[in-house]
């Protein structure tokens, strides 16, 4: 036990002075997410502002028809019209940004009006994420115009025009607030925090094992009177921590984000800090430990197999995408926590995290996923230890 | 003392060597060392000379408890090295010539991480490492990172590393293999003062004039197999108008046919 803490104690220091693992582990995960909420959030709101005040060109060919909505559109000071266009050149006007948006009338739109039939109005536009807003000012005045014209019918009918509705439904929808925002964070979290948990644990393991390696220190270590179980769990322990610390650093980032971003309505943000209590905290972690030493021990296991820090690299990259893959999966309707998916290992953290947020996890399928991850992490550890003591993994030649 | 007692070491290829090696043989092993045998005295530096590739090295981590002989046994100061593993390690200290050190680490910090793991009593270490210090001249830089010292003290702090628990049997493998001339001097004078301590001291080189110079007893290895084992001045006597470089050729060069299959040591394919 002495040498686990000597070693573990040195690498440790060893690792907390490398600029690199520190940034991976620390800054990245806690600074990611407020600046990359910020930003974003900065971005859409003037996106969405300058779509808003934007003054529009629209083309208009009326031919003398709907008098009306020209009259609407008149008194919209941020809609200029546009009336002397050929109906040929519309799509290249609008794809050169000459025009926003054109509207045609058809010829005998108000003779339909006037017959009570359904008169038709074509409307142009380039379909953009920026226009959409844009667009949503065009179909405003058009349904204002519309809502006119129904009404005239329903007056010259003698009709009240809620005639038309025979029912409303009225919703009432019986999920809390911790079950609604619950299954949303809840599936964006385990994101979050396995991903860092990984990339958190993937660099001091490539120091610790590819890295050792590498620099030759591996055998004077190997020399001391330190065995190798003292030795892998030393630095097990050590990549085990740098895991666990970087998922930690991740959340808090993200807590910090959401307290600080000024766009979330206070009553959101109530509901939100309401929601997150400290025993669903505490069941995440404790979900967080045992996936971080299966990560640990996978890790380690790489690094030593691999002849250089390059090498180490290059293997572990790709399993970033296999990590995240169950997460993903975790986020397809219809995948819920059950028997089956409880015994995948990150599948069922992802699933059990979403549940433990909503406040809906049962107590037996909790069981089954702590189960599932501890025979996991228990393989990782056997093997990573089992690995290190193999003759032909620690003096692997090219 | 070490006494290595017709040891074996056989390597499993891997996929990735075999496929290199296909076009001369079809074996799935290697012997890197194959039945040798001899022993190293206490006061006295025994020389194990062979061309790269020899092994060498093998034989050294075998002795340092890396290594695992497949066949024979080693003991270090009376304890076996796999059945007593840990106090073999203990007696050793082991120094190569391209030892890596921890560069984030001071070399306070380092000899301290290798004293902590010697489990040495703090005030034994204290005056150990004064000594040593004191000895090496790094007292200067005894609390800069490592990674921004020059190759000179970085080796100074290596043997510091080697002798802070004061190990009864120093290992050198290719000790200035690299290394530049002060460098390689001060090295030298560490295993001379080595035997004068009566320390027991096992030297693996290529260098000639390394073998020449600090040499009390000598074995030479070719392909894995012992060739020569004498006193260096026996060696001497078979010299006559060559060189030491000339003879060790010339053993070599002699050798019986050496090539080794997965069968066993002795056999040929």
């Amino acid at each position: 036990m002495g040498n686990i803490l000597t070693i573990l104690r040195k690498e440790l220091l060893d690792t907390f002075r490398d600029r690199r693992t520190l940034i991976v582990m620390i800054v990245i995960p806690l600074l990611l997410f407020p600046i990359m909420l910020n930003v974003a959030t900065r971005i859409s709101a003037r996106q969405q502002k300058k779509a808003e005040i934007k003054i529009l060109n629209l083309g208009l060919i009326s031919r003398d028809n709907a008098p009306t909505f020209k009259d609407i559109v008149r008194d919209h000071k941020d809609i200029r019209i546009i009336e002397d266009i050929q109906e040929d050149r519309i799509p290249d006007l609008i794809q050169n940004g000459r025009l926003d948006f054109v509207l045609v009338f058809e010829p005998d739109f108000d003779v339909k009006i006037a017959q009570k039939q359904a008169a038709r109005v074509h409307f142009f536009y380039k379909s953009s994420r920026e226009t959409d807003i844009s667009k949503k000012r065009i179909i405003n005045l058009l349904s204002s115009f519309e809502d006119q014209l129904v009404s005239e019918r329903f007056l010259a009918l003698k009709l009240d025009k809620s005639i038309t509705d025979a029912f409303q439904i009225q919703n009432h929808d019986v999920a809390s607030i911790k079950q609604k925002i619950g299954e949303v964070i809840g599936g964006f979290l385990p994101y979050i925090f396995v991903i860092f948990c990984f990339t958190g644990a993937m660099y001091p393991a490539i120091d610790l094992g590819a890295g050792e390696k590498e620099r030759g220190t591996i055998e004077t270590l190997l020399t001391s009177p330190a065995n190798r179980f003292h030795i892998v769990m030393g630095k097990f322990i050590v990549i085990l921590l740098a895991g666990i610390t970087s998922a930690v650093v991740s959340v808090l980032g993200l807590y910090f984000s959401i307290r600080l971003s000024k766009d979330i309505p206070p009553e959101l943000m109530d509901s939100l800090l309401k929601i997150i209590d400290y025993q669903s905290i505490a069941l995440v972690f404790s979900l967080l430990i045992p996936l971080c030493i299966f990560f640990a021990g996978l890790l380690l296991s790489i690094s030593i197999f691999a002849h250089s820090f390059k090498e180490a690299q290059s293997m572990m990259t790709p399993l970033n995408i296999l990590v995240i893959f169950p997460v993903f999966v975790g986020l397809f309707p219809g995948i819920e926590l059950n028997t089956t998916t409880a015994m995948i290992p990150v599948l069922n953290v992802s699933l059990a995290t979403k549940e433990i947020i909503s406040g809906t996890i049962e107590f037996k399928l909790l069981l089954l996923v702590y189960l599932s991850l501890f025979v996991i992490a228990a393989i990782s550890l056997f093997f990573c230890v089992k690995w290190f003591q193999r003759e032909q993994v620690i003096f692997r030649s090219n | 003392m070490i006494v290595v007692e017709k040891v074996s070491k056989k390597f499993q290829l891997s996929r990735k060597q075999k496929r290199e090696m296909r076009s001369r043989t079809n074996q799935n092993a290697i012997w890197a060392v194959s039945g040798v045998s001899f022993t190293c005295q206490p006061g006295r530096i025994f020389s194990l000379l062979g061309p790269n590739g020899a092994g060498k090295t093998t034989a050294l981590r075998m002795i340092a408890t890396m290594l695992i002989p497949t066949e024979g046994s080693i003991s270090v100061c009376g304890y076996h090295t796999v059945n007593n593993s840990r106090e073999v390690r203990r007696k050793i200290g082991f120094l190569t010539g391209n030892t890596g050190l921890y560069a984030r680490l001071t070399p306070e910090e380092l000899v301290k991480y290798y004293a902590r793991l010697n489990r040495m009593d703090t005030t034994v270490f204290e005056k150990r490492k004064s000594e040593l210090f004191d000895l090496l001249d790094i007292h200067d830089f005894a609390n800069r990172r490592i990674g921004k010292l020059s190759s000179g003290m970085k080796q100074k702090v290596s043997i510091a590393r080697t002798m802070i628990h004061d190990p009864e049997v120093v290992v050198f493998d290719e000790p200035t293999v690299g290394l530049d001339v002060i460098t390689s001097r001060s090295i030298i004078q560490l295993i001379k003062n080595c035997k004068e301590q009566g320390k027991t001291v096992i030297l693996s080189t290529h260098i000639m004039g390394e073998v020449s110079l600090l040499s009390d007893d000598l074995a030479i290895i070719h392909n894995g197999r012992l060739l020569y084992n004498n006193s260096f001045e026996n060696f001497k006597l078979r010299l006559s108008a060559s060189t030491v470089e000339d003879e060790f050729i010339r053993i070599i060069e002699e050798a019986p046919g050496n090539t080794r299959t997965a069968s066993g040591p002795n056999k040929e394919d």
